[in-house]
């Protein structure tokens, strides 16, 4: 039998109080967790899966919702973010008053505006005409077709965003002679001609005119909710002509939409007023106009989509919530199957926050694991759809963080009540369970 | 070193209530092997956890190397436990996925000693036993006997003052029984107080001073001579 210095010692120790270190503490507390982990790695592995699945699908329905609203922005913004529209309010009319006619704005109004004096706020603006896109019949060759007309100015392609596919957008002399030229849509295009070839040259009727293309307008994206307000069609089936040869057409000096732009997105709100004081001035106040701006609805569509973002969000949650409870099932019986253990281990010395920090890291454990694989299987899901999509389906940092941070919460919280349990056991009890 | 005053303690069954010790009086002095006995229902087993500062007591005073045990904490009593006493089960209660060096490094880990030094310890306190080959088993890779030895490493790591052993022997054959009690002896021997609780004359024998329990109450105190 060996004999050592510290067993044969005095009896007389120090202190009966001792602390282990901090950092002692909690590597000792994790390693005993780990033991205990392993010892049942079937019942951990689905835990960490539980876990998992809920990280996953609150970073995946998180990524699509902030995917689409930034592709909503993105299309929005190809009409130029800091566009404005003003037209004809026609609501509210006395029943025996004498409803003025037209639309409240002319080409004179649009070319004050647009020297400047009385709206220092708007940089562009040009007159819209257009009717009803039955009203109007366009033929090419041998074929019919009802089509939008829109009659612009230069400017109004600055304001919008507009570029040309194919030749040349409108000339200052093109709206000061009223030439008969005509831009079209890409759709337009197909549908009377080839997408292949360009069309440049190529005349179409539109009544008794007849149209030279001077150009084919650039295609814009319209796959999400942009149909809305002043711009509720598709501005690819169009055609566009100088403002004032459809005035001609139409016999009437009257601008249906007044179309301008801020000098600055701040000033698009003080843009609108001035605009809107002017005609009402100008005009004597016998018209009300309905103002409407790019900003306002980007800002709409964003709410709404936040809205669907977070009761998504909120939704995944449920199942990570799910992955919570799990967690709380397996510790409180793995604290009653271990109550023997718990008991032997207080016997010997276990103080109660040493049982705590074991059953508590062990949960952590788990919901920390579960949150990191659950992170990285959605790193792996947004890569594969991206691709397969052609679209960035990347989750945004923030996501990931606040997704681990909830994870790691949810064990904490639902492995604290079994360990407080367990720690609270008092040690003859655990010793006699059997 | 160990004082016990009057100790009471009742269980409560429903309605009834049980007595289980009735005013039990006690002195240990250090160096002591004193064998606790009596029939089942005795109250042998609750005085040792009393003593083991495992349980309370209703009433009645027990004082621990002179500090009153009812005014300390929970975790007062956890350092005592650690650190003055050694416990050895009659089931042996080593945590079965830990081998037995793990098993023994526990008191160690509790007391906040650093990983180098704990298992130089427990090295110590297994070879000791005589287990300096199986550190690395499993309770299920080890027989009785040798699952009692390393409880026994276990109960000696911090080097406590006092072992208490609640039937040591009673799962055990009776050549290992008495090679365990050997043990205890030896170490009685080193210095230690061994309290044992037992129901068996032969175990008893081991220790010089036997106390004889019955209906909770103190019937014999005998002191050997040699």
């Amino acid at each position: 039998m060996v004999k050592s210095d510290w067993i044969t010692s005095p009896l007389h120790k120090a202190a009966t109080v001792y602390r282990p270190t901090f950092t002692r503490f909690w590597l000792d507390s994790l390693e005993q967790a780990m033991f205990a982990l392993r010892e049942n790695r079937l019942r951990t592995l689905l835990s960490i899966l539980g876990v998992m699945i809920g990280v996953l699908a609150v970073i995946v329905v998180g990524t699509v919702g902030k995917t689409g609203r930034d592709m909503v922005f993105a299309e929005f913004q190809t009409f130029g973010l800091n566009a404005m529209w003003i037209y004809r309010f026609w609501g509210e009319q006395h029943p025996f008053a004498s409803v003025p006619a037209g639309s409240g704005i002319t080409t004179e109004d649009v070319m004050a505006i647009r020297a400047g004096a009385c709206c220092p706020a708007v940089s562009r603006v040009s007159p819209w005409v257009y009717t009803n896109p039955w009203e109007v019949l366009i033929r090419v060759g041998n074929r019919y077709s009802r089509i939008k007309v829109d009659g612009v100015d230069v400017d109004y392609f600055n304001i919008v965003n507009e570029e040309v596919k194919y030749g040349r957008l409108f000339r200052e002399d093109d709206i000061r002679d009223r030439k008969p030229v005509v831009l079209i849509g890409t759709k337009v295009q197909e549908r009377f001609f080839s997408m292949n070839s360009n069309p440049v040259g190529e005349s179409i009727r539109m009544g008794d005119i007849r149209l030279t293309i001077i150009g084919v307008l650039k295609n814009k994206d319209r796959q999400f909710l942009s149909s809305i307000g002043a711009v509720a069609y598709d501005v690819n089936d169009r055609i566009v002509i100088p403002y004032s040869l459809y005035q001609q057409v139409l016999a009437s000096k009257d601008v249906h939409t007044l179309v301008a732009e801020a000098k600055d997105t701040s000033l698009v709100q003080s843009a609108l007023q001035q605009i809107n004081s002017f005609l009402t001035r100008k005009h004597g106040g016998k018209y009300a106009y309905i103002l409407e701006d790019m900003q306002t609805w980007v800002e709409t569509a964003n709410r709404y989509l936040r809205i669907i973002t977070v009761i998504g969000v909120v939704g995944a949650g449920v199942s990570l919530l799910v992955g919570g409870l799990g967690i709380m099932n397996i510790m409180a019986t793995s604290v009653v199957e271990r109550t023997r253990e718990i008991g032997i281990r207080k016997a010997i010395g276990a103080r109660q926050k040493d049982i705590l920090s074991q059953f508590i890291l062990e949960a952590l454990f788990i919901s920390a694991i579960g949150g990191v694989l659950g992170l990285a299987l959605g790193l792996v899901v947004g890569l594969i759809a991206s691709s397969t999509l052609g679209i960035s389906l990347m989750p945004p940092f923030s996501l990931l963080i606040i997704a681990v941070g909830v994870a790691s919460l949810t064990g904490i919280v639902s492995g604290y009540y079994p360990a407080k349990r367990a720690a609270a056991m008092r040690p003859v009890d655990a010793l006699r369970y059997e | 070193m160990i004082s016990l005053q009057g100790v009471s303690k009742a269980y409560k069954l429903g309605d009834t209530i049980v007595p289980v010790l009735r005013g039990v009086s006690l002195e240990i002095a250090p160096g002591q092997f004193i064998a606790i006995t009596g029939p089942s229902g005795s109250g042998k087993s609750t005085l040792m956890n009393i003593l083991g500062l495992l349980e309370s007591y209703d009433s009645g005073s027990y004082r621990f190397w002179g500090h009153d045990v009812s005014t300390m904490t929970d975790d007062q009593l956890a350092g005592l436990r650690n650190q003055r006493i050694g416990f050895v089960f009659q089931l042996f209660n080593l945590i079965p996925r830990l081998n037995a060096l793990r098993n023994v490094e526990i008191p160690l880990m509790y007391a906040g000693v650093g990983t180098a030094e704990r298992r130089h310890r427990a090295q110590i306190a297994l070879q000791l036993v005589g287990l300096g080959e199986r550190m690395d088993h499993t309770a299920s890779q080890l027989s009785g006997g040798q699952q009692q030895r390393v409880a026994i490493a276990r109960a000696l790591v911090t080097d406590p003052e006092i072992i208490i052993a609640d039937e040591p022997t009673g799962s055990l054959d009776s050549q290992t029984s008495h090679d365990i009690m050997a043990l205890l002896q030896t170490l009685n021997q080193s210095g230690k107080t061994v309290i044992l609780v037992t129901h068996e004359d032969e175990i008893a024998a081991y220790a010089s001073r036997i106390i004889y329990l019955r209906d909770g109450e103190i019937r014999l105190d005998h002191q050997s001579t040699t």
